[in-house]
């Protein structure tokens, strides 16, 4: 079956990709970005990778503009899987929804109404065996956003490894927060990851930190060899 | 030992639709509905048929007559509750529903109480001439077998009720 990505470019729609892979033919990413910060479907600080990535992977990206209102977001996702439709025949859309069934419930409505299969191959899975997992799957993921105390900008920047999956485990037991950030908390970047032909070299970046939020903005990267 | 069987065509929907009550439930056999033996009904104390995605109906081109015969519970959730009803001759109505709803237990029952709220995930239910244990917009969706302990739930209390799940494997 030919699918399209629904792609942040952060972990969790990359694990997904590499779990469908192993299923399907993936044709395309799809991409909706959001100009809205405080978007519950699309906000990732560092959307504008997606590009790169999909270069990286050798994959068409088609991507949408939305000015994140609520509900008409959602009509340019739909917009843009109409276009994915068309462009690269896909059956199927992939997502990394793990809990939200806000998130869930509108893309599988939208599936529905455009007679399209829907998996979400993480849904529903522990998220410290999920961290656990990008590390074993060797996705070099950086945290790009924070937004959630204890959070801080210490965090910007850094890589999802072993002991940073420690950390926010420990931080998840003791504070109202989700270790993989499914509520918001945490957005991450993919730089790498085995289905990468090449990966991202930052060169340009800068940090903001505000009120117990962040972000760790890629203003300039490439393609190099892996 | 609960025995758990798939009703997913695609293989990826597994992850989605039989590993999260597996996860639940903790020590459990999992099968695929086409590779369920007469064996494996014969030594399970319980059994799960669970939900699988929007798209896929090819479960409802397959035989499951055993559920006639089977003297142990069963729980049906989503595309299982709409096997069970079809094996009951139970029409399945199409009905679109989508999202989080609430949901309100009509007949006491070992599954679940009160009112909550559930996640639902399908296009066609059935109630015949089953009890109806709970609804949802005034429309059944826990339903049993008259006298027997085969149950149906048409949304996903792997979702938000993990606890329903919890209470059919241990009462």
């Amino acid at each position: 079956m030919n699918i399209g990505v629904l792609y942040s470019g952060g972990k969790d729609s990359t694990l997904a990709l590499m779990k469908a892979k192993q299923h399907h033919k993936i044709t395309c990413l799809i991409t909706v970005i959001s100009e809205n910060k405080e978007s519950f479907m699309f906000h990732t600080p560092n959307i504008d990778i997606t590009q790169l990535q999909a270069k990286a992977m050798s994959l068409p990206l088609v991507s949408v503009a939305t000015k994140g209102e609520k509900e008409a977001e959602l009509t340019d996702l739909k917009k843009a899987i109409v276009e994915a439709i068309k462009k690269h025949k896909i059956k199927g859309i992939i997502t990394g929804a793990v809990k939200s069934t806000y998130q869930a419930s509108r893309i599988q409505q939208i599936c529905h109404e455009l007679g399209l299969w829907c998996f979400n191959p993480l849904w529903l899975k522990n998220q410290v065996e999920l961290l656990n997992e990008i590390v074993s799957k060797k996705i070099n993921a950086l945290i790009g956003g924070v937004f959630a105390e204890p959070l801080d900008k210490s965090y910007l920047g850094k890589k999802i490894t072993k002991t940073m999956v420690e950390k926010l485990a420990a931080i998840a037991s003791t504070h109202h927060i989700n270790p993989a950030g499914e509520g918001g908390e945490i957005e991450t970047t993919v730089l790498d990851a085995p289905i990468f032909n090449k990966k991202i070299k930052i060169v340009k970046h800068e940090t903001a930190y505000e009120k117990n939020s962040g972000v760790f903005k890629i203003l300039n990267a490439k393609l190099v060899n892996r | 030992m609960i025995l758990i069987i798939s009703t997913c065509k695609e293989k990826l929907s597994e992850l989605e639709f039989v590993l999260p009550i597996a996860r639940i439930i903790g020590k459990c056999v999992l099968r695929h509905h086409t590779e369920v033996t007469d064996r494996d009904i014969a030594s399970a104390k319980k059994i799960i048929l669970t939900g699988t995605a929007l798209k896929d109906f090819e479960y409802l081109k397959h035989d499951f007559r055993w559920l006639k015969n089977v003297k142990i519970p069963v729980l049906g959730i989503c595309a299982g509750m709409q096997i069970i009803a079809k094996e009951f001759g139970i029409k399945l109505e199409n009905k679109v529903n989508i999202g989080v709803k609430p949901v309100q237990v009509m007949e006491e029952n070992k599954l679940a109480s009160g009112t909550f709220n559930a996640y639902f995930l399908h296009t066609k239910t059935g109630t015949g001439n089953f009890k109806t244990l709970a609804v949802s917009e005034n429309t059944s969706c826990m339903i049993k077998h008259p006298t027997k302990e085969i149950y149906g739930c048409i949304f996903h209390p792997e979702v938000m009720n993990e606890e329903l799940l919890r209470n059919f494997a241990i009462r």
